[in-house]
């Protein structure tokens, strides 16, 4: 069914679920700016970047709870129904999703930080491949969201695999180094943190990806793999 | 089944499961049209909800069911049929007072007779010609038992049902209806004038009581139809816009016409 446009009766409602929608808008860009800056920041040994990249996070944090705050009122005054409730329980499992890309991008900040302030020089350029991937799965799955798009929602997670493969690349030529890296070992194994946070980010934009096709189709996709008889049987 | 109609069974024939078969129905107030080709199926041992705006034509269907509508003047069907376990409830042989024994109904104001708590259970097993006291003791014990109600009042059954709070006129009203064992309970707002507590007693009971029973109940509180009802029927303008289990009307309904009654944004 098409989203709907016509308004509710009550309009405290519209008021309420558009606060809910904006604060959810306002998380997904800071989010994407943090995860931006966050890798900024170990591209150009930029540590002042990092250093807000950190601080910013609690913007993020506050808008998780708020959004919390925002969706038990809907749920507590309004009791919606159908597609309303579809969004208040999405937007609410959107906004824990985004919360953990914005702490990994936390994560990749202090990475970079140290890497800043070590002597040692490392090619840091060779986690800027796996950055293109999580960054496109993000935009792709917020779009999802915000355009009500389910077929992208869906079709995140070859996407994905792609970016579990290079991540798994990614480490084996890290790890590979490591052996005679001496001085430079401590940055080769932040890298190697950065390049999960990477790939998990790119793990958590599936979720979201999935929450859209629910809230567009009120379809559940989340362990399909699992669900397929291939499954069960190569799981035998 | 302990309660039957007159047995003069005619096509079609409903399905095991399917206690009521609602098939085509039309009918009229005098020139105007109030239901329009209605067609549904009500299930054993489940609880149906009838939802709509007021107008809509559900008050109306549930009372074709027992054929309520025959004391309006000016009313008929004009099309379609309605089979109660296999029988046609127009046709001619069907004794109207038996289908309305068979069907019982619950209504939006509580409507205990002006007798004693005790008198009102007894009254159907009275009419039906039990004169055994014992029997009759039973059935008034088994049916207050069933409609929760037998500890608030086993010690003050000769007092009079004016008495009660309406909530527990409400509840005597169900002991009623269950005491001559119908094949369907059709409630109409049962609980629109009750406080949360005696609704919820009510709701408690009709879940309760749906193991034994077929129940339609015609409400406008969306809740009460999401938390009480199997499946739900929304009508609009005289027609059945969609019926479907009420956990897909009120998560994912297929109608935008549902949708934008159940969440507001009507009209």
């Amino acid at each position: 069914m098409p989203p709907m446009n016509q308004q509710h009766i009550f309009h405290e409602l519209d008021k309420t679920m558009n606060a809910l929608k904006d604060s959810v808008l306002l998380m997904a860009s800071l989010t994407r700016q943090n995860l931006e800056r966050s890798v900024n920041a170990l591209l150009n040994r930029d540590i002042d970047l990092a250093r807000s990249v950190i601080g910013d996070d609690t913007e993020v944090d506050e808008l998780e709870m708020k959004i919390d705050q925002i969706g038990m009122d809907i749920l507590l005054r309004f009791h919606p129904v159908a597609t309303d409730l579809r969004l208040v329980i999405t937007s609410m499992k959107m906004a824990h999703n985004l919360e953990r890309i914005s702490d990994h991008a936390v994560n990749i900040a202090k990475r970079a930080k140290k890497i800043c302030k070590s002597s040692e020089a490392i090619e840091t350029t060779i986690i800027e491949p796996l950055y293109t991937k999580a960054e496109k799965l993000l935009r792709d799955a917020l779009l999802a969201y915000t355009d009500a798009n389910p077929e992208l929602g869906q079709g995140l997670k070859p996407a994905d695999a792609a970016l579990d493969a290079e991540h798994k690349q990614v480490i084996a030529m890290l790890s590979g180094r490591l052996e005679n890296a001496g001085p430079r070992a401590e940055n080769l194994l932040h890298l190697i943190f950065v390049a999960r946070s990477l790939e998990r980010i790119g793990d958590l934009s599936v979720n979201i990806g999935e929450d859209s096709v629910f809230l567009s189709e009120a379809r559940d996709i989340r362990h399909e793999h699992r669900k397929s008889p291939e499954a069960g049987e190569s799981q035998d | 089944m302990q309660a039957t109609l007159d047995p003069k069974p005619s096509s079609p024939a409903p399905s095991a499961e399917v206690s009521v078969a609602i098939r085509d129905l039309c009918f009229n107030y005098g020139s105007s049209q109030a239901l329009k080709d209605i067609t549904l199926d009500l299930h054993k041992h489940e609880v149906t909800a009838f939802i709509g705006p007021s107008g809509c034509g559900k008050s109306t269907l549930l009372r074709c069911i027992n054929r309520m509508n025959d004391e309006i003047p000016g009313t008929r069907v004009t099309k379609g049929s309605i089979h109660i376990e296999d029988i046609n409830i127009h046709d001619p042989s069907v004794d109207v007072v038996k289908l309305r024994r068979d069907v019982g109904m619950v209504f939006q104001k509580s409507n205990p007779f002006p007798k004693s708590i005790y008198e009102n259970v007894a009254f159907g097993l009275r009419m039906r010609g039990v004169k055994d006291k014992q029997v009759i003791d039973q059935a008034v014990e088994e049916s207050l038992r069933s409609a929760a109600l037998w500890d608030e009042v086993k010690d003050r059954l000769q007092e009079s049902a004016l008495g009660l709070s309406g909530g527990q006129q409400q509840r005597l009203c169900i002991a009623r209806t269950i005491a001559v064992k119908p094949l369907v309970v059709l409630m109409d707002e049962p609980c629109s004038a009750l406080d949360p507590i005696a609704t919820a007693k009510v709701e408690e009971l009709v879940w309760q009581l749906k193991n034994d029973y077929t129940f339609v109940i015609v409400t406008h509180n969306m809740q009460q139809a999401a938390r009480v009802s199997d499946r739900t029927a929304f009508f609009y303008m005289g027609e059945l816009v969609e019926y479907s289990d009420t956990k897909r009307i009120f998560s994912n309904p297929r109608v935008r016409k549902t949708e934008e009654y159940i969440s507001g944004r009507f009209g």
